[in-house]
């Protein structure tokens, strides 16, 4: 009961007029800039997030609620119109999703698509509330061996699920884990790799990376293809969407499978929400397979209401592990951890209990975020297609433009802008040759709690490694890193055997 | 790629080895950008010999008609007039800037109306001037056309 008391404080801090407009401001340009083919929502966190320091932290945190599930939601709106998918958790949507808008059911696709999104998105949400303080007292018994032990998990785990090419996931994660040794050492103060620059002493601030990387990387890959790919986007028709009561009979179980697929997901670090959405599809084509007509290839609803739901359902879980252990699953996970840091605040179980007003309006901003979207995302569809025809070198002229803002915004240096395009650079190199950029920035936030951690057991152990692997917690997370190595070896072998999808 | 990754793993191993650890006890402050830049080295190794054993034919649905893969001439105006705003914002001024970067993005991206897109790079520079300068508050450098630097 204390739990209800603390969220309907949180409602209470949420539902102020000004936090309302936050809310809803946020989830406009989520959806406006998930919207936009070949933006997903890490790129509108990414862009937003300097912007949001003009406020105070819980107006920001509501704003960014309200643009992450808002950019997951444009995502896969133009997943199912255009065949145009954000980023990967949404391709699973693209297979039967735009099969249906081709077939001329666009409206029902599109609902069938945001209901499964706030179904997956409000269960979690309501887990997220309940199981966050039995996880803040779990992770209450971590040392900094089981920190090193999750931090490792997250590394192995995201590096060589997110790629196919293991080496290539490895190298990404190296060059996170790289730039976060800049600047002053945390443990001892020495000053490191800085090149007697005083601008690194603070060492490579991760937004500026996430920025480069996620956005002006994109810019600069979209640039250099632009005008060799002639693809014409066509803007199709679509209505508002109604389901009809069997369509609406036929989808449910599949919202239900996906959600429960999608929920443990949230809570292991192995890249985000397109694992589960994968794995979703999957198991709606093999249970399609069984009956008496098959319908996947044509535009099956099942095939779209899974990956939806289970994609918001790790999304609203991630939000939880998040907060109450500070452990980033996927890249916009990490850039909302870097915001929190960006004003002072450390996730993980001291959160709860510092600034417990922000982190249950924070939660309540979940499920205010959820319905505000099936409003904005039911009727206005038609609306959302519309953005397509802002041209497209206006449209990368302004994205670059926000960059630039968004870096100054929070540096004020024109250092940090010669920076921002360097690292760009090696963004745009990193696409350009199909490296994952997720392990990046999975090691820029890990790595400083990695190193400390690490350090901090060798020093109290004097330098003996067997303290890494002693206790319970830190066996089972290696056992479970084991698991799922293998897994992925496994995945990879059967890949080249079968090819289906 | 193998070049950046290694010519980073070296400049992070060469920078440990020149480090003065202090008195600081075993993992120090070298420890882990030693590991991470041995790590970094070793794969960009295995990474470099992928490449020599297998180049990946990229499959370009232009091929022939242009002769890289990539458009440099495009990279060449988005880099450009990136790097132009990141120097010359403290003189120019925020809308100046602003709107350089942009039309060279766009021009980069081929826009093909240069004087039109001068007018929409000002409109939406002075717009973000207002909304985020003027109303949010943030500190941006106003330059000539403010007349103070």
């Amino acid at each position: 009961m204390e739990t209800l008391d603390l969220l309907m404080q949180g409602f209470a801090g949420a539902l102020t007029p000004m936090n309302l407009m936050w809310v809803v401001i946020g989830c406009l340009l989520g959806t406006a800039v998930g919207v936009l083919p070949g933006l997903g929502s890490s790129m509108a966190v990414a862009l937003l997030l300097p912007m949001t320091f003009a406020l105070d932290p819980t107006a920001a945190f509501i704003l960014f609620a309200g643009v992450y599930f808002g950019g997951l939601f444009g995502d896969s709106t133009m997943a199912i119109l255009l065949n145009t998918p954000g980023q990967a958790s949404a391709i699973a949507s693209t297979f039967e999703g735009h099969r249906m808008a081709n077939a001329g059911r666009a409206p029902q696709a599109l609902a069938t698509a945001a209901i499964g999104a706030f179904i997956g998105g409000m269960i979690s949400s309501v887990l997220v509330v309940f199981v966050s303080p039995s996880l803040v007292e779990f992770s209450s018994m971590f040392g900094p061996e089981e920190f090193f032990a999750l931090a490792m998990f997250a590394f192995i785990a995201t590096a060589s699920v997110v790629s196919d090419n293991v080496l290539k996931g490895l190298a990404s994660l190296v060059l996170g884990l790289g730039i976060t040794v800049v600047g002053v050492d945390s443990v001892s103060g020495v000053e490191r790799f800085t090149l007697g620059l005083p601008e690194l002493f603070e060492g490579i601030s991760l937004v500026t990376v996430t920025v480069a990387v996620l956005a002006l990387g994109e810019v600069l890959y979209i640039a250099s293809r632009v005008r060799r790919d002639r693809e014409d986007l066509q803007v199709r028709k679509a209505g508002r969407g109604f389901l009809s009561r069997q369509e609406f009979l036929e989808a449910a179980p599949a919202w239900g499978r996906g959600t429960v697929i999608g929920l443990p997901f949230g809570v292991i670090p192995a890249g985000g929400a397109e694992i589960p959405t994968f794995i979703s599809y999957d198991v709606e084509r093999r249970l399609d397979r069984r009956r008496k007509k098959p319908k996947f290839g044509t535009g099956a609803i099942r095939g779209l209401a899974a990956p939806e739901a289970a994609g918001n359902a790790t999304t609203g879980m991630a939000m939880g592990a998040l907060l109450a252990l500070g452990l980033p699953i996927s890249a916009t996970a990490a850039i909302m951890l870097a915001a929190l840091q960006q004003y002072g605040l450390q996730p993980g179980p001291l959160l709860f209990e510092q600034s417990a007003d922000l982190v249950w309006a924070l939660l309540a901003s979940f499920f205010i975020a959820m319905v505000v979207l099936l409003a904005i995302n039911l009727p206005f569809a038609q609306l959302w297609s519309k953005l397509l025809l802002i041209p497209k070198h206006y449209l990368y002229g302004g994205i670059t433009l926000f960059c630039g803002l968004g870096i100054y915004a929070t540096a004020a240096s024109v250092f940090d802008l010669v920076l921002l395009l360097i690292i760009g650079i090696i963004g745009f190199v990193m696409r350009r040759y199909d490296y994952p950029l997720a392990p990046l920035m999975i090691g820029m936030v890990l790595g400083p709690l990695a190193e400390t951690s690490l350090r901090d057991a060798l020093l109290a152990s004097v330098g003996d490694p067997v303290t890494l692997v002693t206790g319970w917690i830190t066996w089972v997370i290696y056992a479970l890193l084991l698991l799922v190595v293998g897994a992925s070896a496994w995945g990879a072998l059967r890949k080249r055997t079968q090819r289906d999808v | 790629m193998p070049a950046i990754v290694g010519a980073f793993s070296l400049f992070l191993l060469v920078g440990s080895a020149l480090l003065d650890p202090g008195e600081a006890e075993f993992p120090g402050p070298r420890f882990v950008p030693v590991i991470v830049g041995g790590t970094g080295l070793v794969l960009a190794v295995l990474l470099a010999v992928g490449v020599l054993r297998s180049p990946e034919p990229v499959d370009d649905p232009t091929a022939g008609t242009y002769r890289t893969y990539s458009d440099f001439a495009a990279l060449a105006w988005v880099t450009g007039g990136f790097l132009a705003f990141a120097l010359l914002l403290p003189y120019l001024g925020w809308i100046l800037a602003g709107a350089l970067v942009f039309w060279c993005t766009a021009h980069g991206f081929g826009s093909r109306r240069p004087l039109f897109d001068v007018l929409v790079a000002l409109f939406l520079s002075s717009l973000i001037y207002l909304v985020f300068g003027t109303a949010l508050g943030l500190n941006l450098p106003s330059g000539i056309l403010g007349g103070g630097f």
